[in-house]
């Protein structure tokens, strides 16, 4: 009886860490909730980077700046490390390039739509993570016939 | 464990005294840990920027003289240039009417390209024309320069020698045969096409102007003006 008791208690242990952790498991990626983040400008103005094009046609980049107020929220992820990255989705209407400069809180980088890049790595400290980001956007001009919206967002990488 | 609805929890740090309902400050911990990862998948959501093409078509076409800040190839920026630059030949009296073209200069200086700064034509012997349209999306159509052409040349006595009396050549230092503007003559009162840009390309060309000689006409000094005109789609 000793003997089925502990074994039933290592079953219940094995069934209580699969739980928690089950075998293989990936890193959980979560969106992090930026609805605190505000743009300073209602729309980014593109403008042609070049005013005149090339003889082949090979330079038609519109380029825009913005300026967003970033303020996302890292509260479930207090007093933990963590990974937080900068995401723009493929989407329409073609491939977007976008870099940014930050204040210093966030990294600066670049990515191509369709990508991701790190933005910080460390302690989760403060429940809000603010910083102020200078985004310049570059799409190529036949793809601009019209206005239109770009989608990125910030992503924890857990686990 | 029993579970506790987190709507039955005070707010932490308001617990009143003598409530009688307590819970350790670990099962505090949890529950608010848990109602805080609710909110926040509640409430995730991307960023959207609205993309806003300003803007998205700019013309500039130079025939002669043109302005740029400095080259395109360096950042320059083109600029509007009000310069009539003129096309003129002279001839010997007896010549006048032959039959043997005559070639024609301009007083207009430009023999660099804007695009780099490259010496593109020979002056005085030809007349740049060039330019370029932007304009955003698929477009394939192009824009098209015409020509308004006056019936005539004439001189201050009412004389008068056709516009068709007169053709042109194009070609470029280093440039295949094909010409964005084309040779042609010129079709005396009406209005021509003289050559066309694809959207987003630089285009250039160098004229070489002939008068044709081929009637007779009377001693003077005869002009008339062609107004280029760029239209873009």
């Amino acid at each position: 009886m000793i003997t089925l008791s502990r074994m039933a208690s290592a079953f219940f242990l094995i069934l209580a860490l699969t739980i928690i952790r089950p075998p293989g498991a990936h890193a959980k990626t979560i969106t992090i909730d930026d609805s605190g983040t505000q743009a300073l400008e209602p729309s980014v103005t593109m403008r042609w980077k070049t005013a005149a094009p090339s003889r082949s046609a090979g330079s038609n980049l519109m380029i825009g700046t913005t300026t967003i107020r970033v303020r996302i929220n890292v509260m479930p992820w207090l007093r933990h490390a963590g990974r937080i990255y900068l995401a723009l989705p493929a989407q329409k209407p073609g491939p977007i390039r976008l870099s940014w400069i930050t204040q210093g809180r966030f990294l600066p980088g670049q990515l191509v739509s369709g990508n991701r890049v790190l933005v910080y790595a460390g302690p989760i400290t403060t429940p809000f993570m603010e910083d102020t980001l200078t985004f310049q956007f570059s799409v190529s001009g036949t793809l601009m016939g019209r206005a239109v919206p770009v989608t990125y967002h910030f992503e924890m990488d857990e686990g | 464990m029993r579970a506790n609805t987190p709507s039955s929890l005070a707010p932490t740090g308001m617990s009143p005294a003598g409530r009688g309902l307590r819970y350790s400050r670990d099962t505090l911990r949890r529950l608010n840990v848990g109602a805080v990862l609710l909110a926040a998948a509640s409430s995730a959501a991307a960023y959207t920027v609205n993309l806003n093409p300003a803007a998205p078509q700019e013309i500039y076409l130079q025939v002669g003289v043109g302005a740029f800040t400095k080259n395109y190839n360096v950042g320059g920026q083109p600029g509007i240039n009000t310069t009539i630059n003129t096309v003129s030949t002279t001839l010997a009296t007896g010549v006048v009417g032959n039959g043997t073209a005559q070639a024609m200069t301009t007083n207009s200086t430009a023999a660099q390209s804007y695009w780099d700064g490259f010496t593109f034509c020979t002056v005085p012997a030809q007349l740049y024309i060039g330019g370029f349209f932007r304009t955003t999306g698929a477009t394939t159509a192009a824009a098209v320069v015409t020509a308004t052409v006056p019936v005539a040349l004439t001189d201050a006595t009412g004389d008068s020698i056709p516009f068709s009396q007169i053709n042109w050549t194009s070609s470029g230092i280093s440039d295949p045969p094909t010409e964005p503007f084309p040779a042609g003559t010129f079709v005396s009162g009406g209005v021509q096409t003289v050559g066309s840009m694809a959207s987003n390309t630089w285009n250039e060309s160098c004229w070489t102007f002939s008068y044709l000689n081929t009637q007779v006409a009377a001693a003077g000094t005869y002009t008339g003006a062609v107004l280029y005109t760029m239209t873009a789609p």
